[in-house]
């Protein structure tokens, strides 16, 4: 009896929280499943129910398919490349140079402008007969014909990427940012003392240390990335011919061009489960790998 | 300031708000009404009218809200599920079927008086007739034509074309010249497929067949697309016609680097503010066995939900008023959809109206079938892909017209 209550004090405690935590993201995903399982009217009424047929629609859809691959290479590509950039830019930014405190405002700069701004710029930058970006490769002389960056799929998905990157690096370098202070020096000490050199010690402690920092970059970056409708939208609208099209510019036509509100609730309920499988798996790996590595002493930021 | 006369003046106006403006106040019919926006015109338009009109009326308020087109089939969708809808609204015609079909569309047939009916030209009233229900008003008209750089065409010794063999030996003869493009291709964003209407219907083609099956693979439509492929691939339009949408090809005539595009009235205003040097004519598109142009309307709206009808209708009656018509047609560049309008000398004489006003005999509109903004889809990424060399105009349209029937459920 005793017992009993000892443990539901602190469940007591927790619950207005978490019920207030399932309320607000339980319910629109209940909704939403609600609603994909509908026919549903232009106008969000509910037309009856029709079981799985919006989902056997959507599977039965070659764009879905095209759309999910591209989202796959999309998140995967500006992921990686943020990551790579990011590392060495929050490692620059770390040391102690003249006129750090100014790079690094440039450096986050870009973050205090919206995202679909960002990409209204580029769309201008990239306009082939006007553009920024051929007026002076032309004037470099790299080029002697200007190029429609956005005319074709493949290359306005590969600039689409690029720009993807850009717009990552500020959040990402800051959290990375946020950990090589927290590193402690004593380490880094100790190994120029053994002769350690400047790779050993990023591979042998910069990089251990920073492993939960990375952790939390990466699952933030995939959410984000997975999900981010402007600067594909902005530049392409997913063209031409939806070369460049991931799930949510398609979901974004199906819903608000077409009117097809059952399948695009299907198609979100799909990609949150993507998102929800992808961050369970990530989490269950790092957990595993913690348990056989440091048991102790490591830096708080992946319990989210 | 003693603070006896502060609660004085307090009480004071307290006893304004009570006795003198609240009464007033709380009579009053609010009507709500979405106003597409046009142009930066549009706005202060509707408001003034609004203004006269609650001169007239003290009783009703108009409640003026402008969004941009791009967004407005979104936020009245948003309003409409959210039990917000307005009164009325501007909106585009193809969407009227939707709106009609869902029950959010009042049917406007006993509000409008015979004498009322009969100031419209009937040309326009009838995209908004659906299952012999008048659905709405026509709120905007415009029609489609040709438009040449007369400057390019005496520059490369070419006459203004009249079929399309024709303005395919212009083209290549202004495509000779420096620095310019001979035909303006729009390949991307909001009426791609227009541009391809253009072609197939002057090819005697149409979009749909008489079946109700579509017409995207007919011989007409394939000879189209192929020509349109033929001129990109021998440069005779601007390189890789999918980076441009309708403004980036606009933009290319008034800097004066294109002979030939096909466009709408709204843009005359825009090449005398932008570009007054530019000699241009209007025309009307080139034949190969059939006259046509596009046809476009915009509609006015009332909603089923609306619980002031009556005041709404009331406004309505008012703004359709030839001086507020008159100022609202010339003011952004549309056609008249009034017959006194019409009958003005502007729209009779000025040579740019005209020219775009003598299409309107054969005009075709876009068909009113469910689900048009997806078929209208599937015909611009088939015709990327033609423009992109990823199909055949053949493979590519038959298989467009495999899927709108899809689409259509035939």
């Amino acid at each position: 009896m005793a017992k009993k209550a000892h443990i539901s004090i602190p469940m007591l405690m927790v619950l207005p929280s978490l019920l207030l935590a399932t309320g607000i993201i339980g319910y629109p995903i209940l909704d939403l499943a609600w609603t994909s399982m509908q026919e549903v009217s232009r106008f969000g009424k509910l037309q009856g129910f029709v079981g799985w047929e919006n989902f056997a629609e959507v599977f039965g859809d070659p764009l879905f398919y095209a759309s999910l691959w591209r989202t796959g290479i999309w998140t995967g590509a500006v992921v990686a490349g943020t990551l790579l950039i990011s590392m060495p830019v929050a490692m620059i930014l770390n040391d102690d140079f003249y006129g750090r405190g100014l790079a690094r405002v440039l450096v986050m700069l870009p973050w205090s402008i919206s995202l679909t701004m960002t990409a209204v710029v580029w769309r201008w930058a990239l306009n082939g007969r006007s553009g920024l970006l051929n007026a002076t490769l032309m004037q470099m002389g790299v080029i002697n014909e200007p190029i429609e960056w956005l005319a074709e799929a493949s290359t306005a998905f590969t600039v689409e990427i690029l720009v993807g990157i850009l717009v990552s690096i500020p959040f990402t370098t800051t959290i990375l940012l946020g950990g090589l202070s927290s590193m402690p020096q004593d380490a880094y000490e100790a190994a120029v003392v053994d002769g350690a050199t400047g790779w050993h010690q990023f591979r042998y402690i910069t990089l251990p240390l920073m492993k939960p920092f990375i952790n939390i970059a990466i699952v933030l970056n995939v959410i984000y990335v997975f999900n981010s409708l402007p600067i594909i939208w902005v530049m392409t609208e997913g063209g031409p011919a939806n070369g460049t099209d991931i799930l949510v510019t398609y979901l974004y036509k199906l819903a608000f061009r077409f009117g097809q509100l059952g399948k695009a609730s299907a198609i979100s309920l799909i990609m949150f489960g993507v998102l929800l499988v992808f961050t369970l798996l990530y989490v269950v790996l790092l957990s595993r790998n913690e348990a056989d590595a440091a048991p102790e002493d490591e830096v708080k930021g992946h319990d989210e | 300031m003693t603070y006896a006369f502060r609660t004085s003046s307090a009480i004071m106006a307290l006893g304004f708000g009570m006795f003198g403006l609240a009464p007033a106040a709380l009579a009053q019919t609010v009507v709500d009404f979405t106003v597409a926006e046009y142009s930066s015109k549009t706005g202060p338009y509707f408001q003034e009218v609004a203004s006269a009109f609650e001169a007239a009326n003290p009783d009703i308020k108009i409640n003026i809200q402008v969004v941009p087109w791009d967004t407005l089939l979104q936020r009245l969708t948003t309003d409409v599920a959210g039990g917000t809808a307005p009164d009325i609204s501007i909106i585009g015609t193809r969407w009227l079927l939707d709106f009609a079909d869902q029950g959010v569309a009042e049917p406007i047939d006993s509000y409008l008086t015979p004498e009322f009916k009969g100031t419209f030209i009937d040309t326009f009233m009838n995209p908004g007739i659906i299952d012999g229900k008048i659905m709405g008003l026509p709120v905007a008209a415009s029609a489609r034509a040709m438009m040449v750089n007369m400057d390019l065409y005496d520059a490369a010794g070419a006459a203004p074309p009249t079929t399309w063999d024709e303005l395919y030996e212009a083209s290549k003869k202004i495509a000779a010249l420096p620095d310019t493009f001979a035909f303006g291709l729009q390949g991307k964003e909001i009426e791609t497929d227009a541009y391809f209407y253009y072609s197939l219907w002057t090819h005697g083609g149409d979009i749909l067949n008489a079946d109700g099956t579509s017409g995207l693979n007919s011989p007409a439509a394939i000879e189209s697309a192929t020509l349109y492929k033929t001129m990109i691939d021998e440069g005779l339009t601007q390189p890789s016609p999918t980076n441009y949408n309708r403004e980036d090809v606009f933009n290319l005539f008034k800097q004066g680097k294109v002979g030939t595009i096909f466009t709408f009235p709204m843009l005359v205003p825009q090449i005398k503010e932008e570009a007054p040097n530019l000699r241009y004519q209007i025309l009307p598109f080139p034949e190969a066995g059939a006259k046509a142009t596009y046809g476009v309307t915009d509609t006015l709206m009332m909603f089923a939900d609306s619980d002031a009808k009556e005041a709404a209708w009331k406004f309505i009656e008012f703004a359709y008023g030839d001086a507020n018509r008159e100022k609202f047609d010339v003011g952004e560049g549309f056609l008249p959809v009034t017959k006194n309008v019409a009958a003005l000398p502007y729209f009779n004489e000025d040579p740019d109206v005209a020219g775009f006003a003598a299409g309107l005999p054969y005009a075709k509109f876009a068909p009113v079938i469910a689900n048009w903004e997806e078929i209208a889809d599937v015909t611009v990424r088939t015709m990327q892909q033609i423009y992109l060399g990823e199909v055949t105009p053949e493979e590519g349209l038959a298989a467009a017209a495999a899927e709108v029937n899809k689409i259509r459920g035939l």
